[in-house]
């Protein structure tokens, strides 16, 4: 390298060739061939500022994306995690719903027992106990057990639905059945049960319809609301 | 129970009970892969073995009422371990069968006490001793229905255990497919 008279400097053509090829390796983040061609390049001169403070940048762009990639990965493994998490949360929620027996008291002395998810032996005799243990509890007088939510039961879980509502008219209390589906109907037919005083209706609203009606007749110009 | 490997098979036909063989050959041979197993040791463990029982048969085209009484057998035998099986689990395969059918076969293992007589515990209302009683009843839940229950919805059902060993396998096997209309 040389320095002339108006402060150019000159030099060799491989130098500048091999800053460039560094340069080129930088621009596809191969920054490890990059670095390789800068690194022990021995000549102490003004050129070589340049090289060492390329070299530098070289480093600490190519650690700045060693952190970045490292946090990418970090953050996906995470998004991976709470991935599962939802989903143990969404299958905890359903395994809450239906291990549970939610009762609503939908109005002064109506309770509603809306049945979702899967029915086996086990649930259908926990729901007889609950929704009987609450009808005295709450001295109510309507129980409606809706049963849309549900595909099929063994028939004799059918059976004992049936069975629970007998027992509903034995406390002195109403019980109507509502929602059910084609299947069901002919699971309950094929067993034989004795339907007799089994009030069954279409739906939830046509159950709460009826009990309203009949409220309504027994205590002319008042709603169900207003008894109790 | 008598042999050393006592084996208790019900089957609802013939075809159903080849079925079921055919499909414990191809679970064996290339659908240990697709074998999803559950550990059930409570009530919780019950009910999300029920739920992915039902999406595992909707995952491969069944339909929901069909679905809903493999979810049901699940639940079932799940109930009985939690009850009598001290700890257990349940192991969903599916394997492919004739035609475009394939089988779905529930496999529940428990380390519990072996049942006394099966054929009583398959009647409704009764444990493997005899009918329970209306208190023992409400004490333990249920109804006394399960294995009943699983007998008249799965296509075959099959009890192995050991004499006088721990430890129980009950296999419930479901034919399903186009061809069955499912």
């Amino acid at each position: 390298m040389a320095t002339d008279g108006e402060g150019a400097i000159t030099i060799q053509e491989t130098r500048l060739m091999r800053v460039i090829e560094a340069l080129s390796y930088a621009s596809i983040e191969d920054y490890d061939s990059c670095l390789s061609l800068l690194r022990n390049l021995g000549t102490a001169d003004e050129f070589a500022e340049l090289e060492t403070a390329f070299t530098i940048f070289i480093e600490e762009l190519a650690e700045a994306k060693r952190q970045l990639r490292d946090a990418l990965a970090e953050t996906e493994v995470a998004n991976r995690e709470l991935a599962a998490k939802l989903a143990t949360i969404e299958m905890q929620q359903a395994a809450i719903r239906d291990l549970s027996t939610p009762i609503i008291e939908v109005w002064a002395g109506v309770l509603c027992l809306p049945v979702v998810g899967i029915v086996d032996s086990q649930r259908s005799a926990e729901m007889t106990e609950t929704l009987l243990e609450t009808i005295i509890a709450k001295q109510a007088r309507t129980a409606i057990v809706d049963i849309t939510g549900i595909d099929v039961m063994d028939t004799k879980t059918a059976d004992h639905f049936i069975k629970m509502a007998k027992a509903v008219r034995l406390l002195g209390a109403d019980c109507f059945i509502s929602g059910i589906n084609p299947g069901i109907a002919q699971t309950l037919t094929h067993i034989g049960v004795d339907l007799t005083g089994i009030r069954t209706l279409r739906s939830l609203r046509d159950a709460l319809q009826v009990h309203l009606r009949e409220t309504e007749q027994l205590h002319p110009g008042r709603g169900g609301e207003a008894e109790s | 129970m008598t042999a050393s490997e006592s084996m208790a098979a019900i089957a609802a036909s013939p075809a159903a009970a080849a079925a079921a063989a055919a499909g414990a050959v191809a679970a064996g041979a290339e659908g240990a892969a697709r074998a999803r197993v559950f550990a059930v040791d409570d009530w919780s463990d019950v009910a999300i073995t029920r739920h992915q029982a039902r999406r595992l048969a909707r995952e491969h085209g069944v339909a929901p009422r069909r679905a809903g009484e493999v979810a049901i057998v699940v639940s079932e035998l799940a109930s009985n371990i939690v009850k009598y099986g001290v700890r257990g689990e349940i192991a969903l395969h599916v394997a492919a069968a004739a035609g475009d059918g394939f089988t779905l076969t529930v496999v529940a293992r428990d380390v519990g006490p072996p049942i006394h007589d099966l054929a009583i515990a398959m009647l409704d209302g009764h444990d493997d001793r005899g009918p329970i009683d209306p208190a023992t009843m409400a004490q333990r839940g249920g109804l006394g229905s399960g294995l009943g229950a699983v007998a008249r919805l799965a296509d075959s059902l099959e009890v192995r255990q050991e004499t006088g060993g721990k430890g129980k396998q009950i296999v419930a096997t479901f034919a399903l497919g186009p061809a069955r209309g499912a």
